[in-house]
């Protein structure tokens, strides 16, 4: 009997060595905690570009998408003959230089997804402090272009905290704007629904909606989008986020329904 | 609200609401109490369900092999309930005394929950000594119904208790989106904190992944009184014994996937960052190492049937078809374990020529991974198939046809997963996603129809000889207890996935950890601490056999008796 607990122990502590063994042999990513980033009226490019290297390739969870170019455009490396994101990113949008791309594409990233890819980035000032988000800023512009963000574009807040959660929920979408097309692309809508030439063609298109629904329709299915579906829609119910009434401003909301409404 | 956030994240910022554990430190030891204690309840939730499926077969099949089967369960279960209760209390004590912030937070929102599971706890341990002590009293009749019902109620309570701790860690993975770092607990409504996105799910896939678990660890059982035997006797009842717990955890382990995308699209749907953090950051290495393991159960589960066979008179029919079976088991297990999208640094990417390695790069995609485990199902269905009729010579007229009609639904339905396999390479991710629907469907419903043809054919079929239980090489034995080893440390590997995502928040987006483990760590060290903890587990789990092997000496049947297979 001897012999075979001594097996029965063998086989036991064989196979969780094995498993052990491989787990340790993979490549090892530990996940940090994003530092706080503290940045001085005398801050110079070259300590931002080293804020956002570290926070590219570390806690902001840039490279688990964007290193590889297939869930995103790879940043770093050359595409399509436009080189990497420094040298492409000022022909992007036309009168849009590439620090303001840049920034919106961080704050705001559904309002520029590049073709062949999904709206599935989220926008990183819930994640990242706004001194954080210049550094990648100025990171991804030395990245083959010139990097011309200063300490004037940071914030005079000295507060330092490593997310931005509490702000972006009281602020609401798009920074607290009224806008209506910049709530819509703030909050993603172009990712599914299709208004003003912008869009896709997931949701029913929003072009003549105010012609369809009443304002308070239009509404509740903002709020409550799953109450009632649009026919022929059926199958992607669900999918729509339910958290607007959280993250939008009761003034975007009333914006962006009257917005709709007048869409006939 | 300001005076929520200045109590509660102030307090989680000072030094009294954190405390160090010697040597180990505080993270390490919340999460070996915590991983234990899970394990140990898991078998307790698991093992409970089945022992009142076989006391039904007991009762309406009129087997008493299946009442003793469901006794000898519920006797593991005595002494294992005393475990989960022990390394519950240590969690407690751990969590409230080195993560007080933590846990005034919890309790804050969670207490009165927390009183109703006590109670229910309560309730779960007497009706449990009520259904094991009353096993022979209740034997007869009605009472054998009463007592059955109470195995129910056992069920029950267990379920609850489960559901009423699973609020309390979904919440903390998804807290309800009003909810900052702001918002006093106190303010908190305690069902709009249940009631977030991932309880639900979360409750299914434990509930289903409790029975996986609790068939594998009776089949260890049963695989070390099996070697332990010294009589014929013995060695066949805890063959048959075996047999049922891998039946059990390979037949939950099937469905087990489809509860597992159910809560990774909730996930998902909460917040898309969490679900990119788990499938393609910093942990997208895991799913590799959860696609061996998955491929280790799958390989050993038919390997244990395969030699199984080897008892069954007029099993050499089939042993042709076991080494085709093996090459489709194989094959998937390597599209499965491709890896997809991982961190890769511009050395990584330059030395694959791109994002993705030229030839695997292809196999790595969901449609080539759905494909390939859709195809390791239908192989191990038809294991289990192949052993169930191995003995049987079916007598009905129309038994060719029927057999035909099962070979074209396992044809159709590996056809229908291949088509859309392919054909996902060929549209949009959102149409891609809903096509897993269709291969899943068509599996389950092969399953199902085959199965229903199966008992159909098998009405007054032909004994080709009486299955030899007992008659089995120890190699078999091995394996169930790699399954038992591979299930726990899955197990482990899961948990650490689930709670991992949240990185650096205790409650996540609203209260973050300030301890000096806050980092989430890699997935060596994870291993090495799911190692531990498995080890602590298997060793009491090992007592715990030799204690149940001491309480009382089993009953048994002679092997010369043919025993049913599962599901006739």
């Amino acid at each position: 009997m001897w012999a075979t607990n001594l097996r029965i122990i063998g086989v036991v502590l064989g196979t969780l060595a094995l498993y052990t063994l491989i787990a340790n042999k993979i490549p090892q990513v530990q996940s940090d905690v994003p530092r706080a980033l503290t940045l001085g009226a005398n801050v110079t490019p070259e300590q931002l570009v080293s804020a956002g290297d570290q926070l590219y390739h570390g806690a902001g969870g840039c490279t688990a998408c964007h290193g590889l170019g297939t869930r995103a455009p790879n940043l770093l490396t050359d595409e399509k003959g436009q080189g990497p994101i420094g040298a492409r990113c000022g022909k992007r949008e036309a009168g849009k230089d590439c620090k303001a791309y840049l920034h919106e594409s961080l704050a705001t990233p559904r309002a520029y997804v590049v073709t062949g890819y999904e709206p599935i980035m989220p926008e990183m000032g819930r994640i990242l402090s706004p001194q954080q988000i210049w550094a990648l800023v100025a990171f991804l512009e030395s990245n083959g272009g010139t990097v011309d963000v200063s300490a004037s574009d940071i914030p005079a807040s000295s507060t330092t905290s490593t997310t931005s959660t509490t702000s972006t929920a009281s602020a609401g979408i798009a920074g607290g704007s009224t806008d209506p097309m910049a709530i819509i692309r703030g909050a993603g809508c172009t990712g599914c629904h299709k208004i003003n030439g912008e869009g896709g063609a997931i949701g029913p298109d929003l072009n003549h909606v105010g012609s369809r629904l009443s304002a308070n329709l239009i509404r509740e299915s903002i709020l409550t989008p799953d109450a009632k579906v649009a026919k022929g829609f059926e199958k992607f119910k669900g999918i729509m986020p339910k958290t607007f009434g959280n993250q939008l401003t009761a003034a975007q909301l009333e914006a962006l329904v009257q917005f709709l409404a007048s869409h006939k | 609200m300001a005076d929520g956030m200045m109590v509660f994240q102030a307090v989680a910022d000072t030094a009294n609401a954190y405390r160090d554990f010697p040597l180990i430190g505080s993270r390490a030891a919340v999460w070996i109490a915590a991983e234990i204690h899970l394990m140990f309840a898991a078998f307790v939730l698991g093992v409970p369900i089945f022992a009142v499926v076989a006391e039904a077969i007991g009762i309406f099949g009129k087997d008493q092999r299946y009442d003793r089967l469901a006794k000898e369960f519920t006797r593991l279960l005595l002494i294992a309930y005393s475990a989960t209760a022990i390394w519950g209390a240590v969690f407690v004590f751990l969590l409230s005394t080195l993560y007080a912030g933590l846990w005034a937070y919890l309790t804050r929102i969670f207490g009165p929950s927390m009183w109703v599971y006590v109670s229910i706890f309560f309730l779960e341990s007497f009706t449990l000594y009520l259904y094991y002590y009353g096993w022979d009293r209740w034997k007869y009749g009605r009472a054998k119904i009463v007592h059955w019902c109470l195995g129910i109620l056992l069920n029950i309570w267990g379920t609850t208790v489960m559901f009423i701790a699973d609020s309390w860690l979904t919440y903390m993975m998804t807290p309800p989106r009003d909810i900052t770092p702001e918002t006093s607990p106190a303010s908190i409504k305690i069902w709009h904190a249940i009631l977030n996105h991932t309880w639900m799910p979360i409750n299914i896939h434990r509930l289903i992944g409790n029975v996986v678990f609790g068939g594998a660890i009776v089949g260890a059982y049963a695989s070390y009184r099996f070697l332990a035997s010294r009589t014929d006797e013995e060695r066949a009842h805890y063959d048959w014994m075996g047999y049922v717990g891998n039946f059990i955890a390979m037949s939950a382990l099937i469905v087990l996937p489809f509860a597992g995308y159910w809560l990774g699209r909730e996930i998902y749907q909460y917040d898309q960052s969490l679900g990119i953090t788990m499938m393609g950051g910093f942990m997208s290495w895991l799913w590799v190492i959860q696609a061996f393991l998955i491929a280790v159960l799958f390989l050993a589960g038919n390997y244990y049937l395969w030699v199984g066979m080897g008892r069954i008179p007029g099993a050499e029919r089939y042993r042709p078809y076991t080494k085709w079976l093996l090459v489709v088991l194989v094959l998937g297990a390597l599209v499965w374990g491709t890896p997809h999208t991982m961190i890769a640094d511009s050395r990584e990417l330059a030395a694959m020529g791109g994002s993705h390695h030229p030839l695997l790069g292809a196999l790595g995609v969901m449609s080539a991974k759905n494909t390939a485990v859709n195809l390791m199902i239908l192989a191990t269905f038809l294991s289990f198939l192949l052993y169930r009729r191995a003995n049987i010579r079916q007598v009905v007229p129309w038994a060719k046809t029927g057999t035909r009609i099962q070979a074209a639904m396992f044809v159709i339905a590996a056809a229908i997963v291949l088509f859309f396999g392919i054909r996902g390479y060929f549209v949009e991710a959102i149409v891609r996603i809903g096509y897993s629907v269709y291969q899943v469907g068509a599996v389950l419903a092969c399953i199902v129809f085959v199965t229903l043809i199966d008992v159909l054919m098998a009405r007054g079929a032909q004994s080709l000889g009486a299955i030899q239980w007992g008659k089995m090489p120890p190699r078999s034995q091995y394996a169930l207890f790699i399954l038992a080893v591979t299930f726990t440390w899955l197990m482990g590997l899961m948990g650490f996935a689930r709670s991992g995502i949240r990185q650096h928040w205790h409650v996540y987006g609203v209260l973050q950890d300030m301890t000096p483990y806050a980092a989430t760590p890699a997935l060596g060290y994870a291993a090495i601490m799911i190692s531990t903890c498995v080890l602590i587990f298997l060793s009491l789990v090992g007592f715990i056999f030799w204690l149940g092997g001491l309480a009382e000496k089993s009953t048994f049947v002679p092997s010369t008796v043919e025993a049913p297979h599962v599901g006739h």
